[in-house]
């Protein structure tokens, strides 16, 4: 380094100069922000918009208004608007907090230690776990109904069927028809607990078929949920309906002290003004479920026909695992089929139209 | 009593004002600690050339002007000539050591960087300020003391007494 050069060194930049880069920097940043691309979460079954302003108020109102007293152990308000919705007696219908929760009720009520659940595979994780709670055993059967009607003639000791409809991972409905079918075929004393916390975004059936079983199949219990098509999940408030003589095995499954006075104002407030942007969210999956099934299986993937807000899904070569990392490095999140009973799928969430393209693209882009 | 220099009652939130680090395009090598002595002498060196010129400014260079405004006078027989001549010398004279000044101020500047001091500013304003300070006390003391005030050729000063 010559003389001049040496000293020419510590010449400072002059205030444009500084200012130049600094706006340079600046607009960098700015170009960064605006061509970043948030993942996409479609991973989870919940909705994932934040809940309606107007329950959030009524939460805030009620929870205002005292959280120092017990709340109404029966929750009669709530329960009272579900059963008109319903068109049941509210004797037939409990509060729990969550469907979960009345699930794992329900098969402590039922089952005696030793006995067995039977559950269609894959589906809800919670279902072996619930039978490993009431000290019996998860008795996991593939297949339809017709393979239920078989594992319950053939296992001994059989007490409880648990059915998601529609089912989670799959997405698959049991027709009311065939939920008939497997009522009338199981043994006597078998209690059949339908799980239909996603039966909102089913559209090859009413959501109410079911309930219409109940007057003639006692040992049927129906549990819907606030979490999945309403947006509620935080709320944990879920439901139990029966038929006319299910009213005393309903009261064995009602949580001891009741449903937080809060969840249930947030769950009121949902049902009295929420109905149409819920008709909104499910006519939103009615669009997206037949364009994200048709554009898979155009990509070569085996999808089954789903009538929840997700669709199960396998690539031609990769398995489930591969095929979500993949997708990861997408920046799209969906759920491995391993933690969910299938290794070689993944379960994949439907949002709006926009995301669906984004999945699209980035699936097409891993094929 | 306030403590905490976070309390200021949100004035100077980010950095004051004129506090800015210098920056450099980029880091600069410094050079050994001999090399910073002797940049340091360095740096005083042409601090004593600003002061010099400086001091030329208030003095030496107008009176210089003036001798060649009044030989040209004498040479021409033209007193506007003369002044002419002083004037040209004076203002050319006089912005070729203001820019030569300011060359060594940057000079100065980078200088005492190398000698290892955070010189954000110049010294010349301080020197050339100081510089007229001195120069015009030693005028008015030549003026007023040594001197006389009054006119020399004309009766009424001290020289006629």
């Amino acid at each position: 380094m010559g003389l001049l050069d040496y000293y020419k060194q510590f010449e400072a930049m002059s205030e444009e100069e500084v200012n130049a880069g600094l706006r340079e920097e600046a607009a960098e940043r700015k170009r960064k922000a605006l061509t970043r691309l948030d993942t996409l979460d479609l991973s989870h079954t919940t909705w994932p918009e934040l809940p309606h302003p107007r329950v959030v108020n009524a939460i805030t109102f009620v929870a205002r208004r005292g959280l120092h007293r017990y709340p109404h152990l029966r929750g009669s308000e709530l329960r009272i608007e579900l059963a008109e919705r319903h068109g049941v007696e509210p004797s037939q219908l409990i509060l729990g907090n969550g469907a979960a929760e009345l699930l794992s009720s329900a098969t402590r009520a039922l089952m005696e230690p030793g006995q067995q659940l039977l559950t269609t595979w894959p589906s809800y994780p919670l279902y072996p776990l619930m039978a490993r709670r009431a000290h019996g055993q998860a008795v996991p059967v593939s297949g339809d109904v017709d393979a239920l009607l078989e594992a319950a003639a053939r296992e001994p000791n059989v007490r409880v069927v648990a059915v998601a409809s529609p089912n989670d991972p799959t997405g698959e409905l049991l027709s009311t028809a065939e939920l008939a079918r497997l009522l009338d075929g199981l043994p006597g004393d078998v209690a059949v607990l339908l799980d239909e916390a996603l039966v909102e975004f089913a559209d090859a059936q009413p959501p109410s078929a079911s309930l219409e079983l109940l007057e003639s199949h006692p040992r049927l219990l129906v549990f819907r949920s606030f979490s999945k098509a309403w947006g509620l999940a935080g709320l944990r408030v879920g439901y139990a309906i029966g038929g006319p003589g299910a009213t005393e095995l309903l009261a064995e499954l009602e949580p001891d002290l009741g449903v937080s006075e809060v969840s249930q104002a947030g769950a009121l407030e949902a049902l009295r003004s929420c109905s149409e942007l819920i008709d909104l969210r499910v006519a939103t999956i009615h669009e997206e479920r037949p364009r994200v099934i048709a554009g898979l299986r155009e990509l070569g993937h085996e999808v089954g026909d789903s009538q929840a807000n997700f669709v199960w899904t396998a690539h031609p070569v990769l398995d489930g695992g591969e095929l979500a990392a993949a997708l990861a490095q997408a920046g799209v999140l969906v759920a491995a089929g391993d933690a969910l009973g299938e290794p070689r799928h993944v379960r994949i969430a439907l949002r709006s139209r926009a995301a669906s393209d984004r999945l699209l693209r980035a699936v097409a882009a891993v094929a | 009593m306030r403590t905490d220099p976070a309390d200021n009652g949100g004035l100077f939130v980010g950095r004051r004002p004129g506090t800015a680090p210098v920056h450099f395009r980029s880091l600069p090598q410094r050079g050994s600690e001999r090399r910073r002595r002797i940049d340091g002498s360095f740096a005083n060196l042409l601090l004593a050339a600003i002061v010099a010129l400086s001091v030329l400014c208030w003095g030496p260079i107008p009176l210089a002007c003036l001798w060649l405004g009044s030989e040209a006078d004498y040479l021409s027989g033209s007193v506007g000539l003369g002044i002419l001549v002083a004037f040209v010398g004076l203002f050319g004279l006089l912005f070729g050591a203001l820019s030569l000044l300011r060359r060594l101020d940057q000079a100065w500047i980078l200088v005492r960087r190398a000698a290892g001091h955070d010189q954000r500013t110049g010294v010349l304003p301080r020197v050339f300020g100081a510089t007229a300070a001195v120069c015009a006390v030693v005028f008015a003391v030549w003026f007023l003391v040594i001197h006389g005030p009054g006119s020399s050729t004309i009766s009424g000063g001290r020289s006629s007494l």
